[in-house]
Parts: C-alpha cells; structure tokens; sequence
C-alpha cells in the first residue's frame, strides 16, 4: 500500500489556503452539498426565481426552485409578487404540479386545504366537523388557527422585472448583495424595459451545479472547446476584455467587445480550428445589430451566484437557472427573452441566435458534455484536484481573458462560507 | 319571469336556526329556518363541490363545511374568502303547512 492516498478520503482537508487547487470531493461529498444548500441558497443568499413577464395578471403562477425547495412565483389581486413555498402546511404535500398557470387560490388535492394566493390558509374541510343525527362529529380542535397555518413565505426582491426570493428574512437588500459593479451590468441589462417571453429551454446535466458557474466564470474555454465560435470567427484574439468581480469575488461578469478586424485576419491564426472555407447561410446567427444599451460590449456574461446566469451573446439575451439536485446532477432552466420595444425583426434576430445556446446550441451543447465527464473524473478519484491557476494564484479583475481569476475568486468565497 | 313554485316540504321539517337540504327538481336546494322565517338557497356552494346543508348557519350566514367561506342567505351575498361568487336565493311561500320555493 505504501503511500498510496485513500481514493475516498475519510477526514477531507482543503491544503493551505488558496483557490486555485480545487478539490475533487468538493463536487462529490454528499454532506458538504447539504452544507451548501443551507448556506447558499437557503440563507444569506438571494436566489432567481422568474421574470415579472412570466406572470402579467393577477393569478398567473409559475412553480419553480429555491435550491432543491419547490416553490411558487404568483401575482395576486393586487397586482403584488409573491413566492411560496410548494409545501401544504397540512401533510407536506407539494401540491402544485403545473409549471405554468392561472389560479384564482392554490388547493391541496390530497384533503382540499386551501390558500390565498398570498399563501394564507382560507379553508379546511370539515374544520369544524360533520353533522350526523343532530350531533356534531370530529373536526378541527377549537383553538386551531388558520393563521398559524399558512404556506412558507419567502422574502421577495424584485429589480428590472428580475425576480429573486431568499428564505432568510434576515437578509441584505438585493441592490447590497449584488454590489454596485455588478449591479451596474445588472442595470445595463435589465434596465427598466418591460421584458418579453420568447421562450424556454430545460436539460438536465448530470454534474456538480458549481460546474456550472465555473463554466461562465472561464474565459479559458471557449476559444478552444467551442470551435463553433472559432469556425466562423466569433471569439478571437484581439476581442476587448474585462472581467470584474464583486468585493467577495462571489458574483462575476465577462465583458468582451469584438473586434473589428475581417474574419480573415491574422487574429484568429493561433486558434487551430478556424476554417476559412465554411460559411454560414443565414448571417444573422453571427452578425452584429448593435444597440444603444450595450454601450458597447458586444457580450457581457454575469454569473450571480448561487442561482443564475444572465446572458447578453450580441443579440441573444436570456436568464440560465441552475438548479441542483444532487452532488452530480442539475437542471439547467433557459428563458430567453426580449424587450417590449423591440422590432419584429430585432425578436426574429433574438430567436435565430438562440440557436446558439440551450441543451443543443450549437455552442451550449459542449458545455453540457464537458460538465458532465468533468464529474466522472471527479468521482473516479475524489482525493485528487482540480487546477486553475491561469493567470497566477490570487483573485482580482482583470482587462485580459486569459486568466482562472473569476473560478479562483468563486472558490475563496466558497471556502470562507462553508468553513472548509 | 314565470312563477315556478315548487313543494319542497312540509313547514315543520326546517329546523329553527338551521339548515336542512331537499330536492326540487333534481336541483339541490336548501332551506333555512331564521326568526321563524324559512330562507332558501341552492345547495351547492359556489367555490368547491359541497352541500351547504352539512354547513354552519350562524344568524343569517351560511357557513359552508369545507372550506369555510359564508353567504348571506337573505341575498346570496358571498361574504368571505374564499367564496367570490354569490349563490342564488329562491322565493319562499308557505300554504297549508307547506313550505314552497319558486324556481322561476
């Protein structure tokens, strides 16, 4: 045996004290993922739920997550946001099943209870018993109180028509989680526009859910896994760049501007798979309609976490939920969207470069595969680690991609909060 | 519109400050007895599927058994969540001992 390490450690230990080495148990260990549920998203944390847009009218509901906890986006007759959770105060039952609807109460159909769409209990049948021969049979004890028996309420923020709900009461204003360098991309994106629904894509990806956050928090990748990208010249050497992180390196987001250069010139040279003789027929996949939002960027990536993506590709922009189900497994939930002002042809436009992304864009399908052999590897061998140490050891913008930088600041807030 | 009176029971039947349900009919139809007067209504309640005669009736309200949202028998009035919708009420005569309700 000799000095041969345990291939499933016992007592696993995070060496020394920086990021850049990442354990393979951190995205295997089953009690540290239950850590990471509680501390991420279910405290401290404000987590994506949905879009205003989603739910216009008094009624309209969408059943959604809050890490591994169903919960229910509703507007109700005042025209207010509510999240619940989807959890009968009765028996537990999670009672709503549609993703997508318009109700007038939410109703359990296990012993009909019924809720407000606030989530205050309304009703129980035969509360206060059954009448039999002039007697009164059973029901509730006398000092039962509906009010005590509501459904879970989460705390609600909303901003830009971007619906965020926490289950800790006790936490920080949206605006003071997010900070103000990512909310100054936030804002950029969601900048008071009506928002409008173009469509979903959902895919399950059997990984560890920080893969995926680390997957947009890697410049590293794209120019070398993506060779779509590279094939007709969207992601290139000479690209403008800037990556920025909030002051806990929790949040990030990519910036990058293309370059102007002719797909032909010399700045795709160092990038192997670049073939001149490919066209594409419908230019509009690639091509740039500028808008007067971007103020420049032509892509901006933001990574919240521990819940969403939000992505401006040019002209695709959509919200990327994640939501995990375990160490090895996640749903990946996509909303593309668009803007109420926006021309038929700019939606037109929005839709085809959709095609870019979801579980078979022509882009966003390797990253799906890559995420999931990523996990065999680490599950093969979970005393071992995982590497990022482009572009040094420590955390800290930078105006350059070539760097791990936003994976390395992801982990030293992982390590500060989960005491690892 | 036409009058439409129906037998629905005899007087001493409706229980004083209680509800019972009959049919006219095949309708569900129940029957109120207040101050000496007898009110009628239909007999399922307008928001879930239950007979309002297995209900509490407190003064002039009804309350309905399963999920608690109340009417105002004299008018059908909803008066509670989660009942929105009113229910409909039916004139009432006695004649002989008989309690009579006109379905219109």
């Amino acid at each position: 045996m000799g000095d041969m390490p345990g291939v499933f450690p016992k007592d696993p230990k995070w060496e020394g004290d920086g990021s850049s080495r990442i354990p393979f148990w951190a995205y295997t260990d089953e009690a540290l993922y239950k850590k990471e549920l509680e501390r991420f998203f279910y405290q401290g944390h404000w987590c994506y739920v949905g879009l205003e847009a989603e739910i216009p009218n008094p009624g309209d509901f969408k059943r959604t997550v809050v890490g591994e906890r169903s919960v229910i986006m509703v507007r109700d007759t005042d025209g207010g946001i509510n999240v619940v959770e989807n959890v009968c105060a009765h028996r537990g039952m999670q009672f709503c099943r549609k993703r997508h609807g318009n109700q007038t109460e939410f109703v359990c159909p296990y012993h009909q209870w019924n809720y407000s769409l606030k989530g205050d209990l309304q009703g129980v049948p035969f509360r206060r018993g059954v009448k039999q021969d002039g007697r009164v049979q059973g029901g509730m004890p006398k000092e039962f109180n509906t009010g005590e028996h509501g459904l879970t309420r989460l705390k609600v923020a909303t901003r830009g028509g971007v619906v965020f709900a926490s289950f800790d009461h006790g936490i920080e204003p949206l605006e003071d989680f997010l900070g103000p360098d990512i909310l100054h991309y936030f804002d950029r994106l969601f900048n008071g526009r009506k928002l409008t629904i173009l469509g979903y894509n959902r895919q399950r990806i059997p990984g560890n859910w920080k893969l995926m956050q680390e997957n947009i928090k890697d410049p590293y990748h794209p120019g070398l896994l993506h060779t779509w990208f590279i094939t007709y010249g969207l992601w290139r050497a000479d690209n403008k760049s800037q990556l920025i992180m909030d002051a806990q390196y929790r949040h990030a987001a990519m910036i990058s501007t293309r370059g102007s250069g002719g797909a032909r010139s010399e700045v795709t040279a160092g990038v192997t798979s670049f073939k001149e003789s490919m066209e594409i027929q419908d230019k509009r996949l690639l091509d740039i309609v500028p808008e007067p939002w971007w103020q420049g960027p032509t892509a901006v990536m933001m990574t919240l976490f521990p819940s969403v993506i939000f992505q401006q590709q040019v002209n695709s922009v959509s919200t990327r939920h994640i939501q995990p189900n375990g160490t090895g497994s996640f749903d990946f939930v996509w909303t593309h969207f668009g803007f109420e002002d926006d021309t038929p042809e700019m939606t037109e436009r929005r839709l085809i470069q959709a095609n870019l992304f979801g579980p078979a864009g022509f882009v966003s399908a390797d990253d799906g595969e890559v995420i999931e052999f990523s996990q065999s590897g680490f599950e093969q061998k979970p005393f071992h680690r995982a590497l990022a140490e482009l572009g040094g050891y420590d955390c800290g913008n930078t105006d350059h991609m070539v760097t791990e930088t936003l994976i390395r600041g992801m982990y030293h807030y992982w390590r500060k909060v989960m005491e690892v | 519109m036409a009058e439409n009176w129906i037998d629905v029971s005899a007087e001493d039947e409706v229980p004083q400050e209680d509800v019972i349900g009959v049919e006219a009919h095949g309708r569900d139809i129940a029957l109120y007895g207040v101050e000496g007067q007898v009110y009628a209504s239909d007999g399922i309640c307008t928001h879930g599927h239950a007979r309002l005669c297995d209900g509490f009736l407190d003064g002039f309200e009804i309350e309905c058994p399963l999920h608690q949202g109340t009417f105002d028998i004299r008018n059908g009035r909803a008066m509670c969540a989660p009942v929105t919708e009113d229910i409909r009420v039916y004139p009432v005569k006695i004649e002989g001992g008989r309690v009579f309700v006109d379905l219109g």
